[in-house]
């Protein structure tokens, strides 16, 4: 129990925050596993408010070994959903602030300092967050399929009839993809208005490019975002069913998520 | 006073619950509230970091389909190398041990390392 000074060696553990919320029912946080084992996650008050913090062996969380970390895709993967069940958990009986991962203290005294200097932007947070929840909405059309046609003669074929008609078709090709083009995009306008009009707030995130998802017969043409009231889910579920219906498309919903996409000041 | 949040109990009222890692990572990675911490990390764009992800399955995946398993031999890809070498490790090490302790106390049980436990045991 002796004091730190800021010139004493480093101690031997860190201190995580995954989130931070104003009270906290110690029994939702029971059976976490959080990100170090043998470190209990628990509650730190911080005057007001109550971090959700954990203990962790400062050598195997450096900068460097974070690196590492998120080179791995096991390691990475493993972080990101302790880190996400925590977060989850935190929010079970009320708003809760998350931290992106890998925030970290040299002891719980400075996690106290540095997150009390900040009570009035989590309490303003927590405010607007209170009995809301976020929903994620992806929209997918098919990938443009080019028409199976017979690969351009070699040469151009005598007679400018059939070199016209040849350019006629590359036309055609090129007109039917920009309208697929442009459907899509307003078929995404349509969709983000429709439940931006049921939503407290709403953020587009950056569409998953076909290397990402790893799928080539179909076109992310929108990651959206929405913060809902609780009651408001329900509503949110049925309107995309009556999208899919008259869009034909593809649309994917996640949720309820703790309002990650909402607390940040962008 | 407190604002109960029950939303998690009537799970069939909700669509699906993702456990999808790119929606994970979207959020835990570069969303939330950030204030500084003590140990700076600099979390990859999450587009490349997902890239990279995927490069590394599908290249684990091909390796795996063709037949190459070096990183369950490797041991400093494979906790099970690691361990099945360590082991060996130990086993040579403690077998040297008896043979030197044998040696000393002049015991017979391990006699026949004798000869080979070193004279030098013998100071």
């Amino acid at each position: 129990m002796t004091e730190q000074r800021p010139d004493a060696p480093e101690s031997a553990t860190s201190t995580y925050v995954f989130a931070v919320c104003r009270r906290l029912d110690p029994a939702v946080l029971t059976g976490l596993a959080g990100l170090a084992e043998g470190f209990p996650v628990r509650g730190l008050r911080c005057g007001p408010l109550t971090a959700v913090v954990q203990h962790v062996p400062a050598a195997e969380f450096t900068e460097d070994a974070w690196q590492r970390r998120l080179s791995d895709r096991a390691a990475l993967e493993h972080c990101a959903r302790a880190h996400h069940d925590v977060v989850t958990a935190a929010a079970a009986r009320g708003p809760a602030v998350p931290l992106p991962l890998a925030t970290l203290y040299r002891g719980d005294e400075r996690a106290r300092e540095a997150l009390g200097a900040d009570t009035d932007r989590f309490t303003a947070v927590l405010d607007r967050i209170a009995n809301h929840a976020e929903w994620g909405v992806k929209v997918y059309v098919p990938a443009t399929v080019r028409p199976p046609s017979a690969p351009a003669p070699a040469a151009p074929p005598p007679g400018g009839g059939a070199g016209r008609a040849y350019l006629e078709r590359k036309r055609g090709l090129h007109r039917a993809r920009e309208q697929h083009h442009d459907r899509a995009l307003r078929t995404a306008e349509d969709i983000d208005t429709a439940l931006t009009r049921l939503a407290t707030a709403t953020r587009r995130l950056r569409p998953h490019s076909p290397e990402m998802t790893g799928e080539k017969h179909r076109l992310q043409i929108l990651n959206a975002t929405y913060l809902l009231r609780t009651e408001r889910a329900q509503g949110l579920l049925d309107a995309v069913a009556g999208l899919r219906q008259r869009t034909g498309a593809e649309v994917e919903v996640s949720g309820p998520w703790v309002p990650y996409s909402f607390v940040g000041e962008g | 006073m407190t604002d109960i949040d029950t939303r998690r109990d009537d799970p069939a009222a909700h669509g699906p619950t993702t456990s999808n890692l790119a929606d994970i990572l979207e959020r835990v990675l570069d969303k939330g509230i950030v204030i500084a911490g003590d140990i700076k990390i600099d979390l990859l764009d999450i587009e490349l970091l997902t890239i990279r992800l995927r490069l590394f399955v599908a290249s684990v995946e091909t390796a795996r389909k063709a037949g190459i398993d070096w990183w369950e031999t490797d041991p400093a890809l494979s906790s099970t190398a690691a361990r099945d070498e360590l082991r060996d490790e130990n086993r040579r090490l403690r077998e040297r041990v008896e043979a030197l302790e044998s040696a000393e106390n002049g015991g017979a049980p391990a006699a026949r390392t004798q000869d080979t436990a070193a004279a030098g045991a013998r100071t």
